[in-house]
């Protein structure tokens, strides 16, 4: 499973090489370099750009922070049945909690012998989380220092939704799963359409709202 | 940005994240059921996010191409071939754009 992070890992770089072009202008290089180090979120730290060049204050960027980082809450809460290990660990992993390594880390335990899952869940988040983290490191050093991998943004942006796809289909174990998983896509691009603001929002509670009702099967 | 600001909002990422993978106690059988329905249609949802750009516009036609690939061997329930019918997609995007 972590092998096929590498993919991810090749476009979160080219990413992360836009990032630190875009972030530098507003950052300088040591506090760009120093948001990827510390904050390692492609989505916030994208749009932390954006607002600054709008000329935002403090408020709206913590404000930004904030809201776009509730989505860690579900992501966070639905791993958390899968993890065996202590507080400390599961605090050392809590860093490597994005979207893809989620994907990864849920993945790996649906895949893995029942007794095994907490093992191989946290296993993969670690490892995937530290493949994507150099990624994403490696491409905002590349582009703070005025280096550039935009020639291939568009192929490198075409592997988000094949991997999301990809892993829906692993994630889904039940045929109501399927069902969920096709009404979630609807209501996102219905969101995405009608309220163009809340588009990032939109995955994690489309994803939360079909969830909620009904049984298994 | 200052400093100060780009600590504060590293703060609150690592939190946001930490909050439910750390302090969260186990959840009882009946949410663990509603949580574990979750993971597919995030997904799902995400895929349909990264394929709609500004204004809910679609993306270009090889990576539409391209998630049309990996739909179609979706059924397979494999990342690799997932991935493989992902670039066969892109590729025929490209020759056919």
């Amino acid at each position: 499973m972590v092998a096929l992070a590498l993919p991810a890992a090749a476009a979160i770089a080219v990413f992360g090489s836009l990032y630190g072009a875009a972030a530098r202008e507003f950052l300088g290089v040591p506090l760009t370099l120093a948001s990827s180090l510390l904050v390692y979120s492609g989505a916030l730290q994208f749009a932390l750009v954006a607002l600054m060049s709008a000329g935002a204050t403090t408020l709206p960027l913590l404000l930004t922070a904030g809201v776009l980082n509730l989505r860690h809450l579900v992501l966070g809460a639905a791993l958390r049945s899968r993890f065996e290990s202590g507080p400390l660990r599961r605090a050392l992993l809590a860093f490597f909690l994005v979207d893809e390594t989620f994907g990864f880390a849920v993945a790996a335990g649906n895949t893995a012998e029942p007794r095994a899952v907490g093992a191989a869940t946290e296993r993969t988040l670690l490892y995937s989380g530290l493949t994507l983290y150099v990624a994403w490191l490696v491409g905002t050093v590349v582009g703070a220092l005025g280096g550039g991998l935009a020639a291939v943004e568009s192929q490198a942006g075409a592997i988000f939704p094949v991997l999301f796809i990809g892993l829906a289909a692993l994630a889904a174990t039940r045929r109501s799963h399927v069902v969920r998983a096709l009404a979630a896509a609807v209501l996102t691009a219905a969101v995405a359409l009608l309220l163009p603001d809340l588009r990032m929002l939109a995955p994690v509670v489309a994803g939360v709202v079909v969830a909620l009702p009904g049984g298994d099967r | 940005m200052s400093p100060l600001v780009l600590v504060a909002i590293a703060l609150i990422t690592y939190l946001s994240r930490a909050a439910a993978v750390v302090l969260l106690p186990r959840p009882s059988p009946r949410f663990e059921t509603i949580l574990s329905r979750i993971p597919a249609p995030i997904f799902a949802s995400l895929a349909t996010a990264t394929l709609l750009g500004d204004g809910g516009a679609p993306v270009g036609g090889p990576t539409l191409a391209a998630a049309a690939g990996a739909l179609l061997l979706s059924p397979a329930r494999s990342l690799l071939l997932c991935l493989i019918g992902g670039a066969a997609g892109y590729a025929a995007g490209v020759l056919l754009g």
